[in-house]
């Protein structure tokens, strides 16, 4: 039954192999990425309702008990979060052969797919720091094939930065790890939580944790370290973008949410408080940036950063209610981010352009396109009663709570100012005179990239006025992240 | 030796950084490259230096020195290996495409 | 009433399908049954006996978040104003809307916001009650940008998104405050623990986020600049969100939250100035406009005003008055509207300038008119009832219940004054609107369309509401206790004696006040053209109007300079600063927990050969910084991976070693391959002061990285798992280079995946190297 956990990881991984040996028969390898990427999500469906009824599944990799060997810890955290990405996969998959022409598509895009979702999936269950570190360079090194994918002009010269802020954090990562063993003697994720909270003097730990912090929130694209995100997310394909920004910054906020409280969670006053003032930040110049650019991709691609301002706020706050916030908001935001990278792409297609300001009137003759990014600005605003709203009613209830009033205000803000970004793009995009259709060798093809982003607006609508179906599993999640001796024991059975 | 390793991996570091904010692109990834063999020294210096044989199991010998280090520094070296090479092809290939190694002129603009 | 609140809802989604066959059948039809089906439903509890309904329906109950609908007096009231309004605005609509236009879209829209409306008014809980808020913005927002492929459509429709959402999210953070204190979600357990409220550290900050969704919504002075704009939208949206009820909602929330909030001297002080300025301005400014929907706009805005003044002043009286004027008001102005939206429809213009005489061709639009706008004005008539709740205004200005002292006492002196200052420029746009329109010179040759009266179908609405008007005027007592003195409860939050409507009471203050209005306002009406400098020599709604689109644009515009400042793509620019970042943060966290400790006990022996390898790698590492040649650079890079794979030896660590020296190997031939082709290395061109920085945040990094290590190296506070390993390593895993076993066996997942890397690499470099972009999409 343990053995379970590991599923998520490894039939991705056996597809993406697959995949590598028949990249040049495209339409066998796109039908086949197609069915097992569907069956895939029904396994993680499994795999998530099993956890879901019996509990956490931790499975020792090879039998080699804990801490000593690796261990997979399936909990309900990583079960959700994994669910999410799959079906996110799902949709990818059926979008990438509007997106993408033949030949690239031919180019290993589906094993680069399959072996990044076995990155993310592997990040988000692995209980072991230095296999966090592994499953970080699987999915970087997945993303890197799938960035420089079409070796367009823009995207190579932003592949270049993105590659070089990743490397650099990536080295950062594995030398605090060994600092962190060093000082603890495991890499265990659930031991060095044991281990730390027996230490007394917390000095070096809270300094190794903040690099930790900032190695995470480097890839999460926190204040600030966001700077080298919006162009390298925007300069790629539709489909990679979707997939980038569904993804990527999720597994640094995920490894951020999982550090800080599982094991750094002694200091929250400093830590914490950190937290707070940079997911204020984080929020104010992503808004801001979203706000300077005419660029639909860019636009979306800022809108990451507000978005990770308000997970973080959660970690910050540290209370349970906070916690659900930042879990459903997450979840939320990686289904709305793939829903709007994919919109932006279907945008920027038919318009034949990605600037605003030569764009007008589009919904005229692309409704379903138009009124799906009406939509999707309203869920990635938080309007009621969409997804984005109840993890954002969650986040300010618990800073309520906590009396931080600051944050709340900003927080605010940033949700007017995200829907001004975003409601941009309609109003200038979409609304205007009924002009001739720009590039009408696009219709047909352009109507048909919408589909893969209306399945992602539904469940985005449904998380929010389905919210009681899904609520209490995050409640229980944030109860369970607030306590962590769940966690240690479940790993190390004592 | 300890404190003089990690002094000295605080160099490699040091220089690494150092390449990494020029403009030239061959400059940055030999900086990537110091930084990573920096990042390896230290790995190693956190596990005792000399406290024993080399981890190869020999009869009569009970003290080894810490075999963990070195298997994660066996892991992280081939994946800076496979990052860097990625890298290496990728410079090249965006230094032919746009004419320009530097990267202040790589820096671009929002519609393309 | 779930069903009565969600009809609308289920109907919009069959429009598009009904909308079909506009050809035929006018959707406007089955539209206009849904609000007659509502009113009809809720109409039965009119009546003296009338008892506060709630009833439950439970949808996300683990957040608090349910369909819990409260119908009590003031609800009713607004109810049957939405339901009875929406009803015959819907059946206006059908022939003020051709058949061309985009019908399906708009009755959506209208049917969205008529059940948000319903909602808001209805609901109990309050994220519900935020919920269908938002969405009533929302539905406006649609509305008002109908003719989108206008500018000024555009520009109205974003203006009142901004505004009104901004209300919004303030009345959001408001209602989770409460919440949180009281621990409910319910608006009347609020109320009911308003102290907990009302003593918290917070209250300041919930009055006024509170407020600052009220005013938003109900276009309170300084926010009513979105409300003018909004008239692009079609001519019944106007009379129905933005005169009737949408703009109400603000008063609504404030209605509602009276019994908890009007104890306050603030609530008082906030709400009475800002409806007091919001009248005078308001009306002052209709006088100037030159557009029929523009004066009427503003007049909403002013009569918006009064409502909120007197929900301020808090008496009994001023709630009486609030409550009924809600009413009187909906139906004179609701009126008006369609009676603009004649003349638009008749004549194709709404310029005043253009107008006049139009009493002989529209006669019957010209005397439902007269009714009509001598209400608005305040005409002591007893078959007007805008003349009864005025009356009541100017008698609860006379008499307000606050303490004498300070600002309060100073608002208690001259808000009569004011009230009548408002009434009167009131006065004179009624008047103007009147007879500007219907009296004088016709100039019909002028006009784009010749007018004639409109057909039956579109003047039914209005008749219907002027008839409101006089009945209500002659028996007030109809409503009076029926249900307006039922709605006058539930604000004040106690039973209220019965109050007798009656329209002669004698010689008293406010009978003066209204003759003084009607005098002064008669004079300036009649004299208006000479006034015309003095009413446009305050550049007025131009100042407020160029803040917000001065404030839109800085927006826009500062963000795109702060964010190129800093954004500007260079990768130095963005590592300097990730690293400077990196570095404060760790410094200041290291010297704030007193993280950095040296403890020199338990280290390994220094010796010569290490010494040595160190000193190379160090002279090497500079020396690729400072080399300008790049086969050099290269190779000095070389250099430092051998002497780590020379440490690796020394180490005791032969796998390292070995696997070092061949990567390294490869890694250098791999260089010189790429860069045999790419520029040569220039001398440094950085200004001196970047690298001078450079060097900074470069020493600062590797001495930040050296204290952690030193750190942590001294504190090796517990025993490594590597015991394990050496100890079950031939046991468990049968082989005797532990090293080995580890990475194949007890980490054999690491090693896994450390070959799909290799893997994936393999298969980007592919890429990069063979595929070649096609040239047309560069």
């Amino acid at each position: 039954m343990s053995n379970l956990a590991i599923l998520p990881i490894l039939l991705p991984l056996l597809a993406g192999i697959i995949t590598a040996f028949i990249h040049k028969k495209t339409k066998l390898v796109r039908s086949f990425s197609q069915i097992t990427a569907v069956i895939n999500l029904i396994v993680v469906g499994y795999v998530f309702m099993t956890i879901r009824s019996q509990g956490t599944i931790v499975l020792e990799v090879g039998s080699w008990e804990a801490p000593f060997g690796i261990v997979l810890v399936g909990d309900l955290l990583a079960a959700v979060l994994v669910l999410t990405t799959n079906i996110i996969g799902v949709a990818a998959v059926f979008f990438a052969p509007k997106s993408l022409t033949e030949k690239e598509e031919s180019f290993y895009f589906y094993s680069f797919f399959f072996l990044l979702i076995a990155g993310v999936s592997g990040a988000f269950l692995t209980g072991d720091l230095f296999n966090l570190f592994v499953f970080f360079e699987v999915l970087l090194m997945a993303s890197y094939g799938l960035i420089v994918l079409g070796n367009g002009k823009a995207q190579l010269r932003e592949s270049i930065k993105y590659v070089l802020i990743n490397l650099f954090s990536s080295m950062l990562f594995v030398t605090t790890i060994s600092f962190l063993y060093s000082v603890v003697g495991t890499v265990n994720m659930a031991q060095i939580a044991q281990r730390v909270q027996e230490v007394e003097q917390q000095g070096i730990l809270t300094t190794i944790g903040i690099l930790l912090f900032f190695v995470f929130a480097t890839k999460a694209a926190v204040f600030p370290l966001y700077y080298w995100l919006p162009r390298p997310y925007s300069a790629p394909n539709a489909v990679v973008s979707a997939l980038f920004g569904a993804l990527l910054t999720k597994v640094g906020i995920y490894s951020i949410l999982r550090t800080f409280t599982l094991m750094f969670n002694q200091e929250v006053d400093m830590t914490h408080t950190l937290f707070i003032y940079l997911a204020a930040l984080t929020m104010i110049f992503g808004v801001i940036g979203a706000l300077s650019t005419h660029n639909v991709k860019l636009i979306v691609a800022y809108n990451i950063i507000p978005a990770v301002g308000f997970m973080l706020m959660g970690i910050g706050i540290f209370s349970e209610v906070s916690l659900s916030g930042t879990v459903y908001y997450l979840i939320h935001d990686m289904i709305i981010k793939a829903a709007l990278f994919i919109l932006a792409g279907a945008t920027v297609y038919v318009a034949g352009t990605s600037d605003l300001r030569k764009m007008g009137g589009l919904i005229h003759h692309y409704p379903v396109l138009g009124w799906m990014m009406f939509l999707a600005s309203l869920v990635l605003a938080g309007i009621p009663p969409f997804s984005g709203f109840i993890g954002k009613l969650q986040l300010i209830r618990g800073a309520v709570g906590q009396g931080e009033v600051m944050i709340v205000i900003v927080a605010l803000i940033s949700s007017l100012l995200i829907l001004f970004s975003m409601i941009r793009i309609f109003i200038r995009g979409f609304w205007g005179d009924k002009t001739d259709i720009p590039r009408p060798d696009r219709k047909e093809k352009g109507s048909r990239m919408v589909y893969p982003a209306v399945f992602l607006l539904t469940l985005s609508v449904l998380l929010g006025v389905g919210a009681e179906w899904f609520f209490p599993v995050v409640e229980s999640i944030a109860q369970y992240l607030m306590d962590p001796e769940i966690y240690i024991d479940s790993v190390l059975k004592e | 030796m300890e404190f003089i390793m990690a002094v000295l991996a605080g160099i490699l570091f040091t220089t690494g950084v150092y390449n990494l904010l020029q403009k030239q692109l061959l400059r940055i990834i030999i900086g990537t490259g110091l930084i990573s063999h920096g990042a390896h020294l230290f790995i190693l210096t956190m596990g005792e230096l000399k406290r024993g044989a080399p981890p190869v199991l020999t009869e009569g010998i009970e003290k080894y020195t810490d075999p963990l280090p070195q298997a994660l520094i066996l892991t992280s070296i081939v994946i800076s290996f496979g990052v860097t090479s990625l890298l290496l092809v990728l410079a090249y290939r965006a230094a032919k495409i746009n004419g320009t190694d530097n990267m202040e002129q790589l820096r671009g603009n929002d519609y393309e | 009433m779930l069903v009565a609140v969600l009809l609308p809802f289920i109907l919009a989604v069959f429009i598009p399908f009904l909308s079909r066959w506009k050809e035929k059948l006018h959707p406007g039809f089955f539209v206009t049954l849904v609000p007659v089906v509502i009113f009809i439903y809720f109409v039965r509890h009119i009546g003296s006996g009338f008892e506060p309904v709630v009833q439950e329906y439970s949808w996300i109950p683990s957040l608090g978040i349910n369909m819990v609908f409260h119908l009590d007096g003031l609800s009713l009231l607004f109810v049957l104003l939405i339901s009875g309004i929406g009803a015959l605005v819907a059946f206006y609509s059908i022939y003020y809307l051709h058949k061309s236009e985009q019908l399906g879209h708009f009755y959506v829209y209208f049917l969205i916001f008529m059940g948000s409306m319903l909602g808001v008014v209805l609901s109990d809980n309050v994220f519900a009650l935020y919920s269908f808020w938002e969405f009533t913005s929302l539905s406006s927002f649609l509305l008002i940008g109908f003719w989108n492929y206008k500018q000024e459509s555009r520009y109205g429709a974003l203006k009142s998104m901004l505004i009104t959402v901004f209300g919004g999210l303030s009345l959001l953070g408001a209602l989770i405050f409460m919440s949180e204190l009281t621990n409910t979600t319910s608006i009347r357990a609020m109320i009911d623990q308003q102290q907990l409220v009302l003593n918290s550290e917070y209250f300041p900050l919930i009055l006024s986020l509170l407020l600052l969704g009220a005013f938003t919504k109900s276009a309170q002075f300084p926010f009513h600049i979105w409300l003018p704009d909004a008239m692009e939208a079609p001519t019944p949206v106007s009379a129905y969100l933005h005169s009737a009820t949408m703009v109400k909602a603000g008063i609504y929330l404030v209605a509602r939250y009276s019994p908890m909030l009007s104890s306050s001297e603030w609530f008082f002080i906030i709400v009475s100035t800002a409806g007091i300025v919001t009248l005078c301005w308001g009306s002052y400014m209709a006088v100037r406009q030159t557009d029929l929907k523009g004066i009427l706009a503003f007049s909403t805005i002013s009569q918006l005003g009064m409502i909120m003044a007197m929900l301020g002043f808090g008496t009994k009286a001023a709630v009486f008055g609030a409550v009924f004027h809600i009413l009187n008001h909906a139906t004179f102005k609701g009126s008006l509207f369609m009676v603009a939206g004649i003349i638009d429809h008749e004549t194709g213009t709404r310029d005043i300038r253009r107008l006049g005489g139009l009493m002989t061709y529209l006669p019957i639009t010209a005397t439902l008119a007269v009714f009509a706008s001598f209400s608005m004005a305040g005409v002591p008539l007893p078959f007007l009832n805008g003349f009864y709740s005025k009356e009541m205004f100017f008698e609860s200005s006379l008499h307000l219940e606050a303490s004498a002292a300070g600002f309060s006492g100073f608002m208690m002196s001259v808000i009569p004054y004011l009230a009548v200052l408002g009434s009167i420029f009131t006065f004179v746009y009624s008047m103007y609107f009147f007879f500007g329109t219907f009296r004088g010179r016709a100039k019909i040759d002028q006009l784009p369309k010749k007018p004639h009266e409109a057909p039956i179908g579109m003047l039914v609405s209005p008749m219907i509401l002027v008839a409101g008007v006089i009945i209500i005027g002659l028996f007030p007592f109809l409503v009076n206790g029926s249900f307006i003195a039922h709605a006058a409860e539930a604000v004040k939050g106690t039973a209220l004696e019965e109050k007798h409507i009656t329209f002669w009471h004698g010689i008293i203050p406010p009978f003066v006040m209204s003759l003084t209005v009607v005098v002064f306002g008669a004079i300036l009406a009649i004299s208006r053209k000479g006034w015309t400098p003095v009413y446009n020599f305050l550049p007025g709604r131009l100042s407020l109007n160029k803040f917000y689109d001065g404030l839109v644009d800085r927006t826009e515009r500062y963000s795109g300079v702060i964010t190129k400042g800093y954004m500007n793509g260079s990768l130095g620019r963005y590592v300097r600063l990730i690293l400077a970042a990196i570095l404060i943060v760790s410094f200041a966290f290291m010297a704030l927990t007193g993280g950095f400790t040296v403890d020199t006990s338990n280290l390994s022996r220094i010796t010569a050969p290490e010494i040595a390898v160190a000193v190379t790698m160090v002279l090497a590492a500079i020396g690729t910084a400072l080399t300008n040649n790049r086969i050099a650079a290269i190779l000095i890079l070389g250099v430092v991976g051998y002497g780590l794979s020379m440490l690796f030896v020394l180490y005791r660590a032969p796998d390292l070693a070995l696997t070092q020296l061949i990567v390294e190997t490869v890694t250098v031939a791999l260089f010189l391959l790429v860069f045999y082709h790419l520029p040569k290395l220039k001398k440094k061109d950085q200004p001196m002061s970047t690298q001078v920085l450079n060097v900074i945040i470069s020493v600062g990094f590797g001495a930040l990285m050296t204290m952690v290590a030193i750190s942590a190296h001294s504190s090796k506070w517990f025993d490594s798992i590597s015991e394990y390993f050496v100890k079950n390593s031939y046991k468990l895993g049968g082989g005797d280079n532990i090293v080995n076993v580890i990475l194949v066996d007890f980490r054999g997942l690491d090693t896994l995946f450390e070959i799909v890397v290799l893997g994936i690499a393999a298969m980007a470099i592919y890429g990069l190297i063979r595929l070649k972009k096609p040239k047309e999409d560069e």
